[in-house]
């Protein structure tokens, strides 16, 4: 028994069970459960199960990064000692002075792999379920929470004319080639075009002038040519209700990342100052400032200060009973 | 044991014999650990870059466990790794955590590249030249 099947067969469970759960609640609505937009519908329930679970997760890190803005000061002050010392230990020694200045304010803008990582095992369990598909037909049996009938149901089904368990390069068993390949080439496009319009929004509108001068940003830019690649050679090779899957979870990080841009822009980004004139035509305040630990009481105090400052003079604490006017 | 009594009688055919075997030895016993250090420079080179940042840690993890199995070994290193990737979550507030002294002592001038860059406050301080921190 091999450790990676063993390891997986739980996820197995769990993502077939989910897109059982969806297809039986699509088929007492009154879809036809051997119809290829039920099992489709039920792959981007699936989809939308596992980004909802996820969103946790992508607020703290948002909320981390307006925290940011909290220790600029500290963070300025740190720069401008290693400013122009560009040997490598030095930079790893300012890194680690960074990531104490984290630490001491509670605030991290990085979200660790775990967000990445933890989708893994839910792809790799999806396209075990999906590319099995066809020799479980073949012997008769189910997979994971799946049944034999509705292997049978998902292997028959199709789309456009398309089978779900069929992919570009593999070919299909069900013939209707022409239908995936004009399908499988049709959701390459999208991916790509949905995540190189996901990574130009964030880097035009939703960076930071420090964070777009960082060598980070070349490593941002690789991606956006390493990427489409990747989508193309997973394109062919993968079936159709992988590839469904893959380019609903990128339409799902597009769309986030408008919400995000729109609502919660990064600070000292162009997104930032426009939901700032935003707020300011209609009349709002100003956004406060989440995240950090302790240091929210020193700035909530620090703001105070600078309250009373601005009166010149300060109001006579009152009880709360005391009519006013 | 049996070479160092080897060694004393001039005899150099057994001798480079003797030293042979056990420079194999060595090689098999660091095999593990050097197949994962290379693993991991392949990875750090390769797949890190793609992602960009996303550790909360100094060292990133992956640094971590090259340093980890540089100087504790395949096995040791490899819980300590795993252990460190553990605790990697966005409901840790990070921060700085290395990767405990080890036993082994480094010639002079060899100490490993990752060891010396995981612990920039230790070796740049002993810096001698105007390359570290004295022209603060």
């Amino acid at each position: 028994m091999d450790i990676f099947g063993t390891i997986l067969a739980p996820f197995k469970w769990l993502v077939s069970a989910i897109m059982v759960g969806f297809h039986d609640g699509l088929s007492t609505i009154g879809m036809s459960p051997a119809n290829g937009w039920t099992w489709t519908l039920s792959i981007i329930g699936l989809v939308l199960v596992i980004r909802a679970a996820l969103i946790p997760v992508f607020v703290k890190q948002i909320k981390a990064q307006r925290g940011m803005q909290l220790l600029q000061p500290d963070l300025k002050k740190m720069q401008d000692k290693y400013k122009g010392k560009t040997d490598q230990l030095s930079r790893q020694a300012m890194a680690q002075e960074q990531m104490a200045l984290y630490k001491k304010h509670g605030t991290n803008p990085f979200s660790a792999c775990l967000p990445m990582l933890i989708q893994m095992p839910f792809f790799f369990a999806l396209f075990q379920v999906l590319s099995g598909i066809s020799s479980a037909k073949v012997s008769g049996q189910g997979i994971g929470a799946m049944s034999a009938e509705q292997v049978k149901q998902f292997d028959e089904s199709t789309i456009f004319g398309a089978p779900l368990s069929a992919s570009l390069l593999h070919g299909s068993t069900a013939g209707g080639e022409v239908a995936v390949w004009i399908l499988s080439i049709v959701m390459i496009l999208a991916m790509t075009a949905s995540q190189f319009i996901t990574q130009k929004q964030i880097m035009a509108k939703n960076m930071s002038e420090e964070a777009l001068a960082s060598p980070f940003m070349r490593q941002q830019k690789m991606m956006l040519y390493i990427l489409p690649v990747v989508f193309g050679v997973g394109g062919i090779n993968f079936p159709i209700g992988v590839l469904i899957y893959w380019t609903t979870t990128n339409l799902w990080t597009m769309g986030q990342q408008f919400f995000v841009i729109r609502r919660m822009p990064t600070p000292g980004s162009p997104a930032a100052k426009a939901l700032a004139e935003r707020r300011a035509a209609k009349g709002l305040p100003a956004l406060p400032l989440l995240g950090g630990k302790k240091v929210d009481a020193e700035a909530a105090e620090a703001a105070a200060a600078a309250a009373v400052e601005a009166k010149t003079q300060r109001v006579q604490p009152q009880r709360k009973n005391r009519k006013r006017k | 044991m049996h070479n160092s009594t080897a060694a004393v009688v001039p005899r150099p055919s057994v001798v480079t014999l003797g030293s042979a075997l056990r420079r194999l030895g060595t090689v098999f016993w660091n095999l593990p650990r050097n197949i994962l250090i290379l693993l991991l420079m392949a990875y750090r080179k390769v797949v890190s870059p793609l992602y960009g940042q996303v550790c909360r840690f100094f060292p990133s993890c992956s640094a971590y466990a090259l340093e980890a199995i540089t100087v504790h070994g395949a096995v040791k290193g490899s819980w300590l790794a795993a252990r460190r990737l553990l605790r990697c979550h966005p409901w840790n507030a990070g921060g700085v955590d290395h990767v405990p002294a080890g036993h082994r002592e480094w010639p002079a001038g060899r100490t490993p590249t990752i060891v010396v860059l995981n612990n920039p406050d230790i070796y740049l301080a002993a810096q001698p030249d105007g390359e570290g921190r004295s022209a603060v």
